[in-house]
């Protein structure tokens, strides 16, 4: 009795410890199992992808996918601590701002080998290549589309307060959306961005006030090799874009966000809206206001005449840990092939990396036309990269987010904002 | 191994005497099993399952973690994790933002604390007496304490949301305010309305402990009190109060520890801004982890346990004098 009492005891001891690793079991049969994790994870898109991963999955009978969906707002945290652990992951949703760091720490993949004879290269954008293939030659992730901003703008607000169109520049949108704004009624002009990622809009206006001295390898560099800060121009960008918020916004979007943008949009009381491609397919479906009362229009310029476009993008990698490389890159290829790469970016609403897409009916008309407007025009509107692979990226956007707050609720006047700002990438440009 | 051997079978010699010794048998006449190596071996296996989890789900992550704070830990550049001493923690007292995260943790805990214990308190007196439907009105009271934090955060968010808001649409329906309130856009109204929310959340587990505590006390000290002429309020003060005052007292030093480390409602409804202005230490943490400062947000994390750990032993010293006095 004892003894099978001590026997049982000890078998569950070892039965749990097995338990704890089963999670890293492996098939005998031949078949691969794959783990991916996406990043900038939403229901819509998780469909569209698990859509896709069965077509892969079809084609390809000894490789099973298993997608790991974490909440956005986690999902790079997520996906850091796996790569940190070395293991649960095979191919993984890698961002313009987490190459950087993710390369630099070495748990990414170079994929050139793998992709070398690639049939896809051929059919990729101009813009798809240069992001996939990094300066140093080496395919960390391929891009599956890009984010680029537009103005969407209220049809029939614009055309109530006496406006032919919408407004090109920074100038204009101060001057419609102080027409519109009338709190009174809960009717403001402009969307505001004052919380989360507030840097980006701000960053934006000062670029378009400096386009002409942009540098837009580093479009946070001046062609002298200054700061975009340091100009004085950037002053004048500063001073229209918080009147916008002091004349022309709703007072409470110091908080401002994402979700309370598109919301405010969505639901009628702000006429105009700076925001990515993807906020199109969010808008259809509002119940507010219908498809003829709204549209979008091209980024807006400064006194220069045209406007920096920062283009952000994501793309597929494979972890440097994972056992199933060849897998891995099969996978990507895959998704990233004509058929499928236009299908991910036309239900995501994302500007696509496949020549053949970018040429279609779809991105002509309704709200993408702004969009062909912008590629039509580069010497308008400037396509930009800016340093968002920097390791200290993410210590820029809580900074300058921050510090943009204090403007706003007077604690910092946009002097010393722009004045600590160009110290900030002085120094860290020192120190690479 | 031949000890182990030797030591089992010297186990199974003692293991098996045929006359129970005097102090094996308990003054119940309960047969008291003595305790061998085997039998040792036996409970160790058992409990062994327990300990590696508790280990490495709890002691593990804790101790790596702790050294994280010594070391320059960031994950944009792994390739340079040297120790710095105690770079970490002088840097975290030297940031300018320091001294108000920490005054809003106090102003966090107390200002929400107190309505919490207050409110709950009323509503477990409340919840004692016998009414129609008392079960389901129980349920309904305890429903917030199943919610996320960051759930409720994030509803907040929008019940406080200026424009959109049903708080100030309420409040201009009946007429307290004509203009909408940006309560979240400015600093002050945003740490009010965070404790707002978390007082709603809170309440809900003052009454439910509480209740329980009151539950306890025999309804024969009331019916003697109230023979002697004792008001409800003498009531409550001289006999409620005293019995479930050990509850009362480890229930606020409970809640004094969750609500320090619960950044989850900060964390949805403002993300510690306006300008970092309703950041409390755990919160201002998670930001730290955010822009991939591990080590700096280890020593914050420590910095927290050695700030809760001083409380805690001052708060039960004085409890344990309290109990001598009376």
């Amino acid at each position: 009795m004892r003894k099978s009492r001590a026997t049982a005891a000890i078998g569950l001891s070892v039965v749990t410890g097995l338990a704890l690793s089963a999670c890293a079991g492996g098939a005998s049969d031949g078949t691969v199992t794959l783990q991916m994790v996406e990043s900038l994870t939403n229901p819509a898109r998780t469909e569209v992808l698990k859509s896709l991963i069965a077509d892969f999955e079809a084609e390809n009978p000894k490789i099973t996918v298993e997608l790991i969906s974490p909440p956005t707002d986690q999902a790079d945290q997520k996906i850091t601590q796996m790569l940190q652990s070395g293991s649960g992951v095979d191919v993984l949703e890698v961002r313009d701002i987490t190459v950087g760091p993710f390369s630099t720490n070495g748990w990414l993949d170079d994929m050139s080998g793998e992709l070398e004879d690639w049939a896809g290269w051929d059919d990729l954008t101009d813009n798809a290549t240069k992001y996939a293939k990094g300066e140093d030659g080496k395919v960390y992730y391929v891009p599956y589309g890009f984010y680029g901003l537009s103005l969407f703008y209220r049809t029939d607000l614009v055309k109530d307060a006496g406006f032919d169109g919408p407004p090109a520049s920074w100038e204009d949108l101060l001057e419609q959306a102080s027409a519109i704004q009338d709190p009174s009624k809960n009717q403001f002009g402009y969307a505001f961005r004052g919380g989360t990622n507030a840097n980006s809009n701000v960053v934006a206006a000062i670029e378009a006030y400096v386009a002409d001295d942009l540098d837009t390898e580093n479009a946070f560099k001046l062609k002298n090799g200054d700061t975009i800060f340091s100009a004085p121009e950037a002053l004048d960008a500063l001073n229209t874009y918080f009147d916008i918020f002091a004349e022309a916004s709703p007072p409470s979007s110091v908080a401002w966000g994402y979700p309370e943008m598109v919301e405010g949009f969505s639901n009628g009381s702000t006429a105009f809206l700076l925001q990515d491609p993807e906020v199109i397919a969010t808008v259809e479906q509002s119940e507010a206001i219908t498809a003829e009362q709204w549209s979008t229009a091209p980024l807006l310029t400064g006194p220069t005449g045209k406007a920096a476009q920062p283009m952000a993008t994501a793309g597929w990698g494979t972890a440097a840990s994972s056992e199933h490389k060849a897998e891995a890159a099969k996978l990507i290829e895959f998704l990233s092939e004509d058929k499928q790469a236009t299908t991910f970016a036309q239900e995501n609403s994302l500007v696509p990396i496949v020549k053949s897409a970018a040429e279609s009916d779809f991105y002509k008309t309704g709200p993408w036309a702004s969009y062909v407007t912008m590629n039509e025009n580069p010497d308008t509107y400037l396509s930009v990269t800016q340093p968002r692979g920097s390791s200290w990226w993410t210590e820029w956007i809580q900074k300058s987010d921050s510090e943009i707050q204090q403007v706003l609720i007077g604690q910092l006047t946009p002097e010393q904002l722009l004045e600590g700002w160009d110290e900030y990438w002085t120094e860290k440009w020192k120190s690479e | 191994m031949t000890t182990t051997t030797d030591e089992a079978g010297r186990g199974q010699q003692l293991a098996t005497p045929t006359p129970p010794a005097g102090p094996s048998r308990t003054a119940g006449g309960h047969r008291r099993r003595t305790f061998t190596v085997r039998r040792g071996f036996g409970l160790l296996g058992f409990l062994a399952p327990a300990f590696i989890f508790v280990a490495i789900f709890i002691y593990y992550p804790m101790i790596a973690g702790s050294q994280m704070a010594f070391r320059n830990w960031n994950l944009a550049n792994l390739t340079d994790t040297s120790w710095v001493g105690f770079g970490n923690f002088l840097a975290v007292f030297a940031d300018p933002a320091f001294g108000k995260v920490v005054l809003n943790t106090v102003v966090w805990v107390v200002a929400s604390i107190v309505p919490q214990f207050v409110i709950g308190f009323g509503i477990a007196l409340w919840l004692r007496r016998k009414f129609r439907f008392r079960g389901l009105y129980q349920a309904m009271i305890f429903f917030p304490w199943a919610i996320s934090g960051f759930l409720i955060g994030i509803l907040f968010r929008w019940m406080f949301n200026s424009e959109f808001g049903v708080i100030n649409d309420l409040l201009q329906k009946v007429g307290l305010i004509d203009t909408p309130i940006p309560w979240l856009a400015d600093p002050n109204t945003a740490m009010f309305a965070v404790i707002v929310a978390n007082v709603w959340y809170g309440v809900t587990f003052f009454a439910i402990m509480i209740l329980a505590a009151l539950q306890s006390v025999p309804e024969d000290l009331f019916e003697a009190a109230a023979l002697d002429g004792a008001g409800k309020a003498r009531m409550l003060f001289q006999i409620t109060i005293p019995y479930i005052r050990t509850t009362l007292a480890l229930t606020v030093l409970l809640r004094v520890i969750w609500i320090f480390n619960f950044p989850d409602i900060i964390y949805g409804m403002t993300g510690g801004g306006p300008a970092n202005q309703t950041h409390i230490l755990t919160t201002w943490m998670i930001a730290t982890t955010q822009r991939g400062d591990y080590g700096r947000a280890s020593a914050i994390g420590l910095i927290v346990v050695a700030i809760l750990l001083v409380f805690t032993a001052f708060y039960l010293l004085s409890m344990r004098e309290k109990k001598v006095k009376a």
